[in-house]
């Protein structure tokens, strides 16, 4: 039967050579290579749950009175985007779930993004022949965290409407072309109408196709390039163990899959997300405390909530102080992570192209930067809950600041340090123990190569 | 309810068995060795792709073992996953709660990929496989031809230096074409930016569209106004507050914008346009929920703590004839978050 | 002889890595609790032995035929002010500060602000109270009345979530600490009713979706959803080190 269905499709296609090839691609063996493909298929969970929700979702600001099922908005006046939520979540079977999930995998899907990347960073992944992987891979996280912060901003209810406002005084605050950039964008003074059909057609279509596309490229060069290794006896840069892709690659990746699926399910079953029934609909007069973006934009709402109130003039020209943290940071951050495999390039004097991994402690000034960036994000993403915390502590926010502040900047120095040390006391720790095996070795007269057994 | 914790205790229990069969599998209880070499998987020397898939190298004395409990515990979380899966159908149809059809569906699914996964732990052979990497950068004669082979096809193409240049030109008023349509998307930032809707002699309106007197708060209170003719105009709205005459310490342009110690502010915040919701009467300080950004009402709105660098505007009262509370003209600087050129 | 196939050191720094970023990772979620409690001597049981000879056991008061007649006491909303009343005893109230503790004080004050001050608690209209409560409210309490964070003075606005209907009217109207008071020329007693009847629906809202997180937002979300990518690279841990015996 298979030989019947492949000569069909063979006949026309020529695809046995190909095709087998594929069916022998040897993909390496380590768990820390499939964070991506935790990644990759919170998207598809997300793809599948968002054409459901698109399916019911109007994009509408137009204004009316909601008459359904949660009383506590029995004739209230709303958006029409936040009517149909409110109708997705108490009016359409399985809709909450459905919507609770989608949230959930967004969460998911950034968090493998970020855990991913800093799988690659760490063991230097990133360096010759794959800085175009790099550079597609940190687009993806860029097109996704504005792809969450527009799924974020266009329910209509009073959370996602000060974080659209917040986003337009960011957007306004860039020198000289930010009025301009930012009325382009949100199509006039927030809070205008056209933003929300605007943002819509951005979260289900422009950013969606174009993370489809990248992530097909992303996933091809891996292919063509084939996928690094762990360094080990028998590792080399010329040739890549692990196990081919049929059959049991095929079954762990799918196997994989489906427990993606069944935790962000879980979740979604389970814990409650973005109750846009408790917050209300927007209204330009009222506000709450504790408006916090999603997790993946925390760290810089974190970072405008720790810089100080400072008025800086360019002659009679204001920069505002929301530029410093809310701007320039980010986009300098991302600029730095871009242009990082030509620093390291500048650092090692290595332009060799690799295909075995290092161990982070090979490099412990890279490690220990990179753990004491993680810590300062942190204390940031901290930094934005500080409200919270300080309602949770039944402390007060201004001390709780206070103590950020300085966290922000000892944490990752403390950190880096730990780090460093660590790093340079795994490196002899492995220093001595390959010099203990080479002596045993010779003991035995025996010489190490790739042909030995290997045991853990 | 008892029903439906009976289920859910079910499901636990099932999820417990999963877990104490995964936590076998990670430990590695089950089973025994059976790793092959690379040196076996890899075969000979020169990398060629297996010529097929032969039958198992293993000795069928440890193969057995691991395949019969590998079966049983496949099939057991197969029919774990059917079971669920069949119970989240019933859920579905029958409109049961998110939790119980969550739920389901995520056994369900979590049945099947630990199924998967089982599998490919149990059932197939773990060949470690190697295959050459081919370096990347191609031959030099290669890269030579291609290069050659690109120049030769644009020396066929008839050389006319007009043409190339009209090319040229032709790609860019297409880029800028498609550039101009992004105009559609904009609007004139003038004069919605620069805005101030409060003008002189507008009387103060609250939400609920009644006049303020200056007999309408006490020293401590405040109420949100807007102007008249554009109320809820987010904008425009403004915060009254009113505080003992004594205690005002506004600049002295200022002397006689607060009648009866009333004051007005704009009530959108000047760090990221939230509105500056909250007055506290005792420390006379208004505060911006978003950033924690406090403002000193007697001092013209300085701001005292957290992130926000300038004030709020001030608007200007005074008290017509009537008593009744009005614009003495418009807001100190332009409302809202601050931007490039905004500052007049 | 053994050589192991990943260095030496390789598990050392892996142990503390991973310390690193499971210690921060998990704290915080500790916070996401909601504290209350009420004063532990019972306070009905001391008005009922005390005052209400007096007051009445509705605390509506007892009419003046008989000599030692005492007001209406329903009107009283400031746990402060009654407690002021029973420590000083005005006019021809006798001082009870040496006859009960100061928590049985308390107690009885509060006894006397929740359950007897009388707010007509009834009618109102839960959505009109809902948008009330977002305009007039929520910008200290949070939407979810859960409290929340003001850097006036380093006191918080609390969480309503323990509060009976009787102290939030009471609060509403009296304004307790930094908390503005809100007098009926500002909220009508109809619409006062409608929110305490918001605020008791939000205490326990349906949450249809699972559990609330203690409703604090996308912050306790980040945690929850880190923790799911945790349990997926176990997985994947699992997937690739499982089963290999």
């Amino acid at each position: 039967m298979i030989r019947r269905i492949g000569r069909w499709f063979d006949s026309r296609l020529h695809l046995a050579q190909p095709a087998r090839e594929a069916l022998n691609h040897v993909f390496p063996d380590h768990w820390s290579f499939m964070l991506g493909e935790i990644a990759l298929y919170s998207f598809v969970v997300l793809i599948i749950t968002g054409s459901f929700l698109a399916m019911f979702f109007n994009g509408s600001t137009a204004h009316l009175i909601y008459h359904g099922p949660y009383r506590a908005l029995d004739g209230v006046e709303m958006s029409a985007a936040y009517q149909s939520v409110l109708h997705l979540c108490f009016g359409v079977p399985a809709g909450l779930l459905i919507r609770q999930m989608h949230h959930w995998a967004a969460l998911i899907f950034i968090g493998a993004i970020v855990v991913h990347v800093a799988r690659i960073f760490f063991t230097g992944a990133f360096r010759r022949p794959r800085e175009i992987n790099w550079w597609i891979g940190l687009t993806l996280l860029v097109l996704a965290l504005s792809n969450g912060y527009f799924g974020y901003s266009i329910l209509g209810d009073l959370l996602s409407g000060a974080g659209m406002r917040i986003g337009y005084s960011m957007m306004l605050s860039i020198p000289i072309i930010g009025p301009w950039l930012a009325f382009l964008f949100f199509g006039g003074r927030v809070p205008v109408d056209v933003t929300i059909p605007r943002m819509y057609g951005l979260h289900i279509f422009v950013v969606p196709a174009a993370i489809s596309v990248l992530l097909a490229l992303h996933l091809g060069i891996i292919w063509r390039q084939k996928h690094t290794n762990y360094p080990g006896p028998g590792r080399t840069d010329h040739t890549i163990t692990g196990s081919r892709i049929w059959p049991t690659y095929t079954a762990k990746s799918i196997g994989l899959f489906f427990l993606v699926f069944a935790v962000i399910a879980a979740l979604g079953a389970l814990v409650q997300i973005d109750p846009v029934w408790i917050y209300g609909p927007y209204d330009p007069i009222a506000i709450l405390p504790g408006a916090q973006p999603d997790w993946y934009l925390a760290w810089v709402e974190g970072a405008m909530r720790l810089f100080p109130g400072v008025n800086i003039y360019l002659g009679p020209y204001l920069i505002p102080e929301v530029f410093f943290p809310g701007i320039l940071f980010p986009v300098l951050f991302f600029i730095v992570l871009y242009l990082y495999p030509f620093f390291d390039k500048f650092i090692t004097h290595d332009n060799q192209p690799h295909h075995v991994l290092r161990h982070p402690y090979e490099q412990p000034f890279q490690t220990a930067l990179g753990c004491a960036v993680f810590m300062f994000l942190f204390v940031l993403f901290v930094a934005a809950g500080d409200d919270v915390i300080a309602v949770a502590t039944g402390t007060s926010v201004v001390t709780i600041r206070l103590i950020l502040r300085i966290l922000v900047f000892v944490a990752p120095a403390v950190t880096g340090i730990i780090v460093y040390g660590l790093c340079i006391l795994s490196r002899h720790r492995h220093a001595r123990g390959l010099e203990r095996a080479l002596e045993s070795a010779s003991a035995e007269g025996r010489l190490i190569s790739g042909e030995n057994e290997v045991t853990q | 309810m008892s029903e439906g914790e009976d289920r859910e205790a079910r499901k636990g229990a099932w999820l417990l068995m999963m877990f104490a069969l995964g936590w076998r599998m990670v430990t590695g209880r089950s089973g025994k060795s059976r790793r092959v070499t690379s040196a076996e998987a890899a075969g000979p020397r020169d990398f060629p792709l297996p010529s097929g898939r032969d039958a198992d190298t293993e000795t069928q004395a440890v193969t057995s073992g691991r395949e019969r409990w590998g079966t049983l515990l496949v099939a057991c979380s197969l029919i774990a996953a059917i079971a669920a899966g069949i119970g989240f159908l019933f859920i579905y149809w029958t409109d049961g709660g998110n939790k119980l059809l969550g739920g389901t569906l995520a056994l369900s699914f979590a049945g099947f990929g630990i199924a998967l996964i089982l599998w490919s732990h149990f059932l197939m052979a773990h060949r470690e496989a190697t295959e050459p990497l081919e370096p990347l950068l191609s031959p030099e004669e290669d890269r030579q031809t291609a290069a050659d082979d690109f120049c030769a096809g644009a020396r066929d193409v008839k050389r006319r230096s007009l043409l190339k240049l009209m090319i040229v030109a032709g790609a860019g008023v297409f880029a800028a074409m498609f550039v101009s349509l992004l105009r559609s998307f904009g609007a004139p930032i003038e004069p919605a930016l620069y805005q101030i809707v409060w003008s002189r002699g507008q009387r103060l309106m609250t939400a609920d569209n009644k006049p303020v007197s200056i007999h309408s708060l006490k020293p401590g209170d405040s109420v949100t106004v807007f102007p008249e003719g554009s109320i809820g105009n987010d904008h425009a709205q403004t915060v009254l507050v009113r505080v003992k005459e004594q205690f005002l310490r506004l600049p002295a342009d200022r002397a006689d914008w607060a009648p009866m110690g009333y004051l007005a502010y704009s009530r959108v915040c000047t760090h990221a346009g939230c509105p500056v919701g909250m007055f506290e009467s005792q420390t006379n300080l208004l505060l911006c929920p978003c950033h924690q950004s406090t403002f000193n009402v007697l001092t013209g709105a300085e701001p005292t703590g957290g992130p926000a660098a300038r004030p709020l505007p001030q608007l200007p009262l005074y008290a017509d004839s009537e008593g009744l509370l009005r614009a003495g003209g418009r807001f100190s600087s332009i409302p809202g978050p601050g931007f490039w050129g905004g500052q007049q | 002889m053994f050589i192991s196939k990943r260095p030496a050191g390789w598990k050392t720094f892996r142990l503390a890595l991973c310390a690193l970023v499971l210690v921060p990772l998990v704290s915080p979620l500790a916070f996401c609790r909601q504290t209350g409690g009420s004063p532990s001597p019972n306070g009905a049981a001391i008005f009922n032995r005390r005052c209400a000879k007096c007051h009445g056991e509705q605390g509506q008061g007892i009419s003046a035929i008989v000599s030692i007649a005492g007001p209406n006491i329903q009107a009283v909303h400031n746990p402060g002010r009654a407690m002021m009343a029973v420590e000083t005893g005005p006019g021809h109230m006798p001082s009870f500060v040496n006859v009960l503790s100061v928590p049985e004080i308390r107690a009885v004050s509060y006894y006397v602000t929740q359950h007897l001050a009388v707010i007509p608690l009834q009618g109102g209209n839960l959505a009109e109270g809902g948008t009330l409560f977002r305009t007039h409210c929520a910008a200290c309490h949070r939407t979810a009345a859960r409290g929340g964070a003001l850097a006036f003075t380093g006191i918080n606005a609390p969480s309503l979530a323990n509060y009976s209907a009787p102290l939030v009217a009471g609060a509403i109207r009296w304004g307790p600490g930094p908390m503005p008071a809100f007098p009926p020329s500002v909220l009508s007693d109809e619409q006062l009713n409608s929110i305490v009847k918001y605020v008791t629906f939000v205490q326990h809202p349906p949450d249809p979706g699972g559990n609330s997180l203690g409703y604090c937002g996308p912050v306790a979300e980040g945690f929850a959803g880190w923790i799911g990518v945790l349990v997926l690279v176990i997985f994947t841990i699992w997937i690739e080190k499982g089963g290999r015996g």
